[in-house]
C-alpha cells in the first residue's frame, strides 16, 4: 500500500478528453477573423551569393496582401538572407495572403537570382584547408597542435633559461601537424581529467574507433506554426505552438525591439517537441512582421518539407574514440576527438562529447569536441540532446573491450559504474543514484542470464545517463467554496506534466483528482515558467506545485482554527476537511465550507502560492537490452525483444512515465536503425517521410518498461525527469545486439541493411 | 478559381458549400467547415494524421480533393462520441495512456475505427501492421497497440 492516494497512481490524464475527441486547440487550430495566410520563401540553392530579389510578380498577384524580406525588420536582426544563402531552404523573404493556395503561387512568383557558390556538407570535409568557407576563414588547433603551441608558450614564458633549441624542435613538430589547422569551426571546447597517456600506457587493452552519427529530425507530428496578429497600438499577440512561451516572448523582444509588456504570447497544446520548438525565427517572428504590415492576423505553418529544410534537427557528428582498460576489467583512460555539425550557426551539442564517460570510473580522460560550420540549417536540442550521439560511441566501445577481454557486457559494466561517494569530475561526490539497481533490473526483466540465441541471433545492452535540468517556475491554487481546488501556471504541458502538477496539488490538498483542476495562462496572465524542455518541467513545476499547495494549506489551518477556536498545530487536513486532533467531541469543517467562509468573512479567497528557481537535480540512468535476429542475406534487423528500466526517482503517474521510457527508446531504435537526413549536391535530398522513415507499430515489437525508483533527494516526492533518458542507451544498444547476433561492429548509423550485407560481404559471409 | 457547388455529409450534418477544385478534404473540413480535430501532419499521404472515414474506409484526407466526396459518408473525430459519451475506442486510448502529445490521435482513432468496425477479431499482430500507416512520435506504440486492442475486445463482446 502506497502512503500516497494520488501520487504514484495511474491516473487519466487531465487533458483526456480534449485530446481524444479532437477539442484540443493546437496551433494551426487557431483562427482569428480576418486572419491570412503566409508562407516563407526559401533559397532553392545551399550555397550562393544573392544577386537580386525581385517581388514586382508577387505583389500584383490578387490576394496578396504583405510581401516582407530583411528590409521590413527595423532592428537590423537578421532574420531573412539578404546577400548570401548558407543552406538550401533558408529563408529570403515572405508573403501573406488571403488564401494558402494564393500565398503559396505568390513565393513562387518571387524571383531570385543566384550567383552558386561550392558547398560543403560533410563536417570533415569542412575542416579541411581547401573547404569552402561559411564565415570566413578563421582556424582553430586540433588537440597536438594544441599541447605543442601551450609547451612553446610555457617555455617561451620563462625567460631564465635559454630553451631556444627547444622551442625550435617543438615548431617543427607543430609543422607535421598541418592537417589539426581547422575551418570552419563554430565552437570548440575541451576537458581533461588524470593523464590519458599515462592511462593508455598502463592499460592491457587500448581499443579506438571512428563513431559516425547522422543528423536526425524531431520529427514532431505538428509542423511549426504560428498566429501572429498586430494591432495599430502596436501590442503584439501570437498563438505558438512552442515548449517556452517566456521564451519566445523574449526572442520576439529582443529580434525586433518591441518591449516585452507590448507582447503576449498565447501557448497552443504542442504537437510534440522533444527539443526542437524553442526556436524564435523560425515561423514566430516572420508571422509578426507579417501581421504587422498587413494590419491583420497571420498564420504562418510549415509544411513537412519545410520541417526537413529549414527546422532545427539534432545534430550529426563523428567522434574518434579511444579507450584503455587493464585485462581484469578495469577502464583506465578514455580520450575523445569529436566533430558536430552545427550547419550554417554555432550551437551544436559539443559539450555532450563529455558524455563519452558514462557512469564509469575512469581516471584519466580527455576530450577536445569542435562544433563545425556545414550548409546546412542550424541545429537545437533534441531529447538529452548529445547524449544519444556521445554514449552510442562510449557504450559500443565498451562492448568491444568486453569482448575483447572475455567479460560478460553486463558484469563489465557493474564493476566500473561509479557508486554513492565517489568523487565526480565537476566536483563534490556521487550522490545515491540507482545505476547498478538499473541495469540489474533490465538484465533479469529481459533474462540477460539466462539468454538464449538461435543462428543470427543476438543480445546487446547498453545504459545511459541524464540529469533532468531546472529552472523558474511559479504556480497559483485556489480553493473553492464546492472544495475543489484550480490550479494556474504557464508552463506548457509536455505530455503529461499537467497531471503531475494536479495529481501533487490533490495529494496535499487531500481532495480527489478529480476535483483539482488546471489552466495554463498566457504570458500576459500567468507567473513565469521556464520552458519545457530538459526534462524540467515535473522536477520544477512539481515543487512549485507543492510549495503552492502548501501556502494554500497554512491558508486553510490558519481559517480552520478561527472557525473552530483551537490551534492550528491541533488541526490536521485530511480527505478534504480541516479535523481537530485532540477535542471532544472532535470538530472538523470541510474545504468548502471554509473557503465560503473566507469569502463571506475577512479572509477573501484562499489562494496559495508557489515560487520555485532551482535546486541540485540527481542523475537519472536508463538501461536497455534489446535481442535481435539479423537476416544476413537481406541485411535486415528484426527486433525480437526491447526491455528498458529507468531509475525515476519516483514516479508521480506510472503510466505517463511508461509512455516517456517507451516513446523514448522507439526514438533511440530509429536513430540507430533507420533515420538519417541526406545531403546531395545541393542540401537536403530527403525532406518527406517517403525517404525519411520514422517508426511505425509495424516496425517493433512491443516495449516492455521497467521503473527502478530511487528518490532525488530534492525531487518532488523523489521524482526526477523522465523525458530524455531513455533516448540515450538505445542506439548502442541496438549496434550492440547486431554485432552479437552476426559479428559485425557497425560504428557508422543507422544500421541500415545495405550497410549490414556489406559489413557480413567484408567479413566473408558469402550472400 | 472558379467554385463548384458540393454536398458533404460530415457526421450526420449536411453542408451545401462552394469549394474550389483544388482545395483537399482535408481543408475543406479544417478551413471551410470548420472542425479541425482532423489534424494535417505531412500533407503527403504518409504519416494518417488527416485520417477519416469515407463511406466507411479509413482515408488520408489531405488525398482526397474535398470536390469528389460530394454525396458521400463522412465521419471526422468530432463525430465519434454521442450523446456525451466517449466512443469505446477513445475510452480505450485515454485507459491505457495511448496518446501523448495527442496531435496523431485523431487520426489514430480514426483508422482504429475503421479496422475495428470491419473486422475485430484481428490479433495484436495484425492490428500493428495494419496501423502502419498512421504515425506517432511520442508513444513507441506499445500503449496505442494496448488501446486498439482493448476496444475491440469490448465491441466484440459488446456485440
Amino acid at each position: 500500500m502506497s502512503e500516497y492516494n494520488v501520487v504514484g497512481q495511474k491516473l487519466p490524464r487531465v487533458d483526456a478528453v480534449e485530446k481524444v475527441t479532437g477539442a484540443a486547440q493546437y496551433g494551426a487550430d487557431v483562427h482569428p477573423a480576418g486572419m491570412l495566410y503566409g508562407k516563407v520563401v526559401r533559397s532553392k540553392q545551399a550555397h550562393a551569393n544573392i544577386l537580386s530579389i525581385d517581388t514586382s510578380e508577387a505583389e500584383k498577384l490578387p490576394g496578396v496582401r504583405a510581401i516582407v524580406t530583411q528590409e521590413d525588420v527595423p532592428s537590423g536582426s537578421r532574420i531573412f538572407a539578404t546577400d548570401k544563402v548558407l543552406y538550401l531552404g533558408e529563408p529570403i523573404a515572405a508573403v501573406a495572403a488571403t488564401d494558402p493556395d494564393i500565398a503559396e503561387e505568390a513565393a513562387e512568383l518571387i524571383k531570385i537570382e543566384y550567383e552558386v557558390l561550392p558547398v560543403v556538407q560533410d563536417v570533415m570535409e569542412a575542416i579541411k584547408s581547401d573547404a569552402p568557407r561559411l564565415h570566413g576563414d578563421a582556424t582553430k588547433d586540433g588537440p597536438n597542435r594544441r599541447d605543442i603551441i601551450t609547451k612553446i608558450k610555457q617555455l617561451s614564458d620563462n625567460q631564465e633559461v635559454d630553451n631556444n633549441e627547444e622551442i625550435r624542435k617543438l615548431e617543427a613538430e607543430l609543422e607535421k601537424y598541418s592537417d589539426e589547422i581547422y575551418y570552419n569551426i563554430s565552437a570548440e571546447t575541451h576537458n581533461a581529467a588524470g593523464d590519458v597517456e599515462k592511462g593508455f600506457a598502463e592499460s592491457d587493452i587500448v581499443v579506438e574507433d571512428t563513431y559516425v552519427i547522422p543528423r536526425v529530425h524531431q520529427t514532431y507530428m505538428e509542423p511549426h506554426v504560428s498566429v501572429a496578429s498586430a494591432d495599430s497600438s502596436g501590442k503584439v499577440t501570437v498563438w505558438a505552438s512552442t515548449q517556452g512561451p517566456f521564451a519566445i516572448r523574449s526572442g520576439i523582444a529582443g529580434r525586433l525591439g518591441i518591449p516585452l509588456t507590448q507582447i503576449n504570447v498565447i501557448g497552443t497544446t504542442m504537437g510534440g517537441g522533444f527539443g526542437g520548438r524553442f526556436g524564435v525565427i523560425i515561423t514566430h517572428v516572420p508571422a509578426v512582421l507579417l501581421s504587422q504590415k498587413a494590419g491583420r492576423p497571420v498564420r504562418v505553418q510549415m509544411t513537412r518539407e519545410e520541417e526537413f529544410l529549414d527546422g532545427r534537427p539534432a545534430p550529426g557528428c563523428v567522434i574518434k574514440l579511444k579507450t584503455g582498460a587493464t585485462k581484469d576489467g578495469h577502464i583506465l583512460a578514455r580520450q575523445a576527438l569529436a566533430f558536430w555539425d552545427s550547419g550554417s550557426v554555432s550551437g551544436a551539442s559539443i559539450g555532450s562529447t563529455i558524455r563519452v564517460r558514462g557512469v564509469y570510473k575512469i581516471p584519466n580522460i580527455r576530450i577536445d569536441a569542435y562544433g563545425v560550420h556545414t550548409n546546412k540549417s542550424g541545429t537545437a536540442a533534441y531529447r538529452a540532446p548529445g547524449a544519444p550521439q556521445a554514449i552510442f560511441a562510449g557504450e559500443s566501445q565498451l562492448d568491444e573491450i568486453a569482448e575483447k577481454i572475455g567479460m560478460d557486457p553486463v558484469k563489465f559494466r557493474l564493476m566500473n559504474m561509479r557508486e554513492e561517494g565517489d568523487a565526480v569530475p565537476a566536483g563534490g561526490s556521487e550522490p545515491k543514484v540507482g545505476y547498478k539497481e538499473t541495469l540489474e533490473a533490465v538484465a533479469d526483466a529481459a533474462g540477460w542470464w539466462n539468454r538464449d540465441a538461435d543462428e543470427n541471433q543476438g543480445w546487446g545492452v547498453a545504459v545511459g545517463d541524464w540529469t533532468n535540468g531546472c529552472g523558474p517556475g511559479g504556480v497559483y491554487v485556489s480553493v473553492h467554496e464546492d472544495g475543489s481546488a484550480r490550479i494556474f501556471h504557464g508552463s506548457m504541458d509536455i505530455t503529461g506534466t499537467d497531471t503531475a502538477i494536479t495529481q501533487i496539488i490533490a495529494e496535499i490538498l487531500t481532495i480527489p483528482y478529480k476535483n483539482v483542476t488546471i489552466r495554463r495562462g498566457d504570458t500576459d496572465s500567468a507567473p513565469y515558467s521556464t520552458g519545457s524542455g530538459g526534462s524540467v518541467v515535473t522536477f520544477t513545476m512539481g515543487n512549485t506545485a507543492k510549495l503552492a499547495a502548501e501556502d494554500a494549506r497554512n491558508r486553510i489551518l490558519e481559517l480552520a482554527s478561527e472557525r473552530l477556536n483551537t490551534n492550528a498545530d491541533n488541526l490536521e487536513l485530511r480527505e478534504g476537511a480541516v479535523h481537530t486532533i485532540t477535542a471532544d467531541p472532535p470538530k472538523s469543517i470541510t474545504l468548502g465550507e471554509l473557503a465560503a467562509f473566507s469569502l463571506s468573512t475577512t479572509g477573501g479567497p484562499i489562494v496559495g502560492k508557489g515560487s520555485f528557481a532551482r535546486k541540485p537535480s540527481t542523475p537519472a540512468l536508463a538501461a536497455q537490452i534489446a535481442k535481435v535476429e539479423v537476416d544476413p542475406d537481406t541485411g535486415r534487423t528484426r527486433v525480437l525483444k526491447l526491455v528498458a528500466s529507468q531509475d525515476v526517482g519516483f514516479a508521480i503517474n506510472p503510466m505517463a512515465v511508461e509512455g516517456q521510457i517507451e516513446g523514448g527508446v522507439v526514438q533511440g531504435y530509429a536513430w540507430a536503425m533507420m533515420e538519417e537526413m541526406q545531403y546531395g549536391e545541393n542540401g537536403n535530398i530527403n525532406p518527406g517521410f517517403v525517404d525519411y522513415r520514422v517508426p511505425t507499430s509495424a516496425d517493433l515489437p512491443t516495449v516492455e518498461s521497467v521503473i527502478v525508483e530511487v528518490p532525488a533527494p530534492n525531487g518532488p516526492y523523489g521524482a526526477k525527469g523522465v523525458g530524455e533518458p531513455p533516448i540515450t542507451p538505445t542506439l548502442a544498444t541496438m549496434a550492440n545486439a547486431v554485432r552479437d547476433a552476426v559479428g559485425i561492429r557497425i560504428t557508422e548509423l543507422p544500421i541500415k541493411p545495405e550497410k549490414v550485407v556489406e559489413a557480413l560481404k567484408n567479413n566473408g559471409h558469402k550472400a | 478559381m472558379a467554385k463548384h457547388p458540393v454536398n458533404l455529409k460530415v457526421n450526420g450534418d449536411e453542408h451545401d458549400l462552394l469549394i474550389e477544385p483544388r482545395k483537399t478534404l482535408l481543408a475543406v473540413l479544417r478551413d471551410t467547415i470548420g472542425l479541425t480535430g482532423t489534424k494535417e501532419g505531412c500533407s503527403t499521404g504518409d504519416c494518417g494524421a488527416c485520417t477519416v472515414i469515407v463511406d466507411g474506409k479509413a482515408v488520408t484526407s489531405c488525398m482526397v480533393l474535398g470536390v469528389t466526396t460530394s454525396g458521400k459518408e463522412i465521419t471526422t473525430i468530432e463525430g465519434l462520441a454521442s450523446d456525451g459519451e466517449l466512443h469505446p475506442i477513445q475510452q480505450a486510448f485515454i485507459d491505457t495512456g495511448g496518446y501523448q502529445c495527442g496531435f496523431c490521435t485523431p487520426g489514430f482513432i480514426m483508422a482504429s475505427k475503421a479496422l475495428v468496425d470491419e473486422n475485430p477479431n484481428r490479433t495484436e499482430e495484425e492490428f500493428r501492421f495494419a496501423l502502419g500507416g498512421n504515425i506517432c512520435r511520442c508513444t513507441g506504440y506499445t500503449k496505442i497497440l494496448e488501446a486498439v486492442i482493448q476496444a475491440a475486445e469490448e465491441i466484440r463482446t459488446a456485440s
